[in-house]
């Protein structure tokens, strides 16, 4: 069985970003790029399938710039087999990459396509359902529990108030969620094995997909700085207070 | 010169920060440290499994075949998160002797133990007043036939505590103080004669003093030729001060962090003290003896595995002038600014401080690499 696992090339989730001074979008002057964590899980939950017998090959695809290959590297040092790049410099909304991603299964025509369920970048968690509906696939979105047997694929979600079971006719397009694994740390002898693993480059014209986004930014604002916390005397104090200013109880 | 890490380099990088980030938080570093073995057996495990203990060890003999660039990412990591697992004084300065002077046989049965995390060696080079001096041996080694017997004392033997395999080195021949008539002994720590008094070291590392009593070593205990180690052991303690550089420039990035975070958190006067101009000057001057430390760690990094040289040696002494420099300063600044919690038991800092004054203290302090660098450029 062959899983394509998505992932995209993101700021690290321990870098404070900054907006930059004209609004347009966030500062990425050397700032650290790595995996986005959902990706990551994905590929974890991709190499373990391997391991357990279920998947004899993982191809990762990354859409991005020429850098980005530092990511599929990771993902070949963490388990998969092959890396295939789309390169392109344009930043891609969701649609697009859903698209790329479509050609791209249609060519290597894998049995799972796993996903994070959404970048920490855009955090539009929208590619995962897009790739369904364009490839006609069954999905999993926000997996927390993923087993494989046969043809099928059981996914349990993570979904508002409780867990949801879903069966899968594969091929499926799954999305993982942060309680699906606890991605592994890569090590050194497979990081020097993942140099030698073939990493193909394509473009999206290859593909003959229009990547032109239809949405335009505007504006870019950092969140509202939290103001400071108040000490109270005492739990009257506290009480008065939230019924009278706060009006919460 | 292109200063960008390759591919692989940068991996290395990103799994060892992230390694330490998720492993070695200040409070769990603090159990480690109060631990009997006085570092995480957990951690070493560990950093054995993701094949980083082989990082300074040669590929035939099951390691990755680092050079001073991978050894530098390896340490500096370890010294962001103060780390007490003896990486530095094994698996570089050690091994490194092993690699160097070890005979086929040696290596092949050592040198593979040691990549894998399963045995942990240390240099029991210096003495009681011997002051940094390598040729300074009062140690004295006798043969009798095929057998050696060592008697002697070695001082402050860093690593040394939870060491399976000491490299002691004792005098063959000629008088104290001599370079010629050094030879480099295999001793077992648990061999009749070597009494180990081990004991922790005010920065956290646990080191120990070794008292040998005609302690007997076999011919295959012998490394290199009898009497003429010493230019290996210079070599090798310049190679393993290199990545002391790393460490140290690790630890400097954590404590300068540290205070700028303090300094835009800490409200005096109705603002953070950040605001005051005198703290920013100081902040400024951290800084740039911050970068200068930079630059000389990766000038150190990329020397500490060429062939022996004048050159080597003299930019390398400039390397450890400049770091123990910047080291003493940036952690004495960070104290000053801030007041007393800086000296807190319970908070980071105060430890990024001692372990940067006694890492400008270990393998020779601000003195000795000034001397040997005005020596140096005197002979060339």
């Amino acid at each position: 069985m062959k899983i394509l696992v998505g992932i995209k090339r993101v700021v690290d989730y321990n870098v404070k970003v900054r907006v930059k001074a004209d609004q347009s979008g966030v500062d990425l002057t050397n700032v650290k790029m790595s995996m986005n964590p959902f990706c990551e899980i994905a590929v974890e939950e991709a190499v373990r399938l391997k391991e357990k017998g279920i998947a004899t090959e993982i191809v990762a695809v990354s859409i991005g710039p020429k850098t980005a290959q530092e990511q599929l590297r990771t993902a070949m040092a963490l388990g998969a087999d092959r890396g295939i790049l789309v390169e392109t410099d344009e930043p891609l909304g969701s649609l697009a990459v859903a698209k790329i991603l479509a050609k791209v299964a249609a060519e290597e025509q894998p049995q799972i396509l796993m996903m994070g369920k959404q970048s920490i970048d855009t955090d539009n968690n929208q590619t995962t359902q897009m790739l369904a509906a364009l490839t006609g696939y069954a999905q999993g979105t926000f997996a927390s529990e993923l087993t494989v047997a046969g043809d099928k694929a059981t996914v349990k979600r993570e979904i508002d108030g409780g867990l949801q079971t879903v069966e899968l006719k594969l091929p499926a397009v799954i999305s993982a969620d942060l309680r699906l694994n606890e991605p592994r740390y890569a090590k050194l002898p497979d990081i020097m094995k993942a140099k030698k693993k073939p990493l193909d480059t394509k473009t999206p014209a290859d593909y003959g997909v229009d990547t032109a986004s239809k949405v335009k930014t505007l504006k870019v604002e950092p969140p509202a700085e939290r103001a400071a916390g108040i000490k109270v005397g005492s739990v009257e104090e506290l009480v008065n207070k939230l019924k009278n200013e706060a009006k919460v109880v | 010169m292109d200063f960008n890490l390759t591919e692989e380099q940068q991996m290395l990088q990103d799994m060892l920060s992230r390694l330490v980030r998720d492993h070695y938080s200040f409070e769990k570093r603090m159990s480690h440290y109060a631990s009997q073995e006085g570092y995480s057996t957990a951690f070493w495990q560990q950093l054995a499994e993701q094949g980083l203990t082989g990082v300074p060890i040669d590929e035939a003999y099951g390691g990755f075949g680092g050079g001073g660039v991978e050894n530098m990412l390896l340490m500096k990591e370890l010294g962001r998160g103060l780390c007490l697992e003896p990486v530095l004084a094994s698996q570089i300065f050690a091994a490194g002797l092993l690699q160097q002077l070890g005979n086929k046989e040696q290596k092949e049965k050592i040198l593979p133990l040691v990549a894998s995390g399963e045995l942990k060696l240390a240099a029991a080079l210096t003495e009681t007043n011997s002051h940094y001096s390598l040729q300074h041996v009062a140690c004295r080694a006798r043969q009798q036939g095929d057998t050696w017997f060592l008697s002697g004392q070695k001082s402050v033997v860093v690593g040394g505590a939870s060491a399976d395999l000491l490299l002691v080195s004792a005098r063959t021949a000629g008088e104290q103080g001599d370079p010629e008539g050094i030879s480099l002994f295999l001793v077992e720590p648990w061999a009749k004669g070597v009494t180990r008094n081990a004991y922790p070291c005010i920065d956290g590392p646990r080191a120990c003093d070794l008292l040998l009593d005609e302690v007997m070593v076999g011919r295959g205990g012998v490394l290199g030729k009898p009497g003429q180690v010493f230019t290996t052991l210079q070599y090798q303690q310049e190679r393993a001060a290199a990545a002391a550089c790393a460490e140290a420039l690790g630890s400097m990035e954590e404590a300068f962090t540290l205070t700028l975070d303090y300094l835009k958190t800490r409200q005096q006067f109705g603002q953070p003290i950040g605001k005051f101009q005198a703290l920013q000057h100081r902040m400024a001057d951290m800084r740039g003896e911050l970068e200068l430390a930079t630059s000389m760690t990766l000038l150190a990094a990329s020397l500490a595995d060429h062939p022996p040289s004048d050159e080597r040696s003299r930019k390398l002494a400039a390397s450890r002038f400049i770091i123990t420099r910047a080291a003493r300063f940036i952690a004495e600044q960070a104290i000053q600014l801030h007041g007393g919690i800086g000296m807190t038991w319970e908070y980071a800092l105060a430890h990024h401080a001692k372990r940067l004054v006694m890492l400008s203290h270990h393998l020779g302090d601000e003195d000795t690499h000034l001397q040997r660098f005005a020596d140096l450029l005197k002979a060339s």
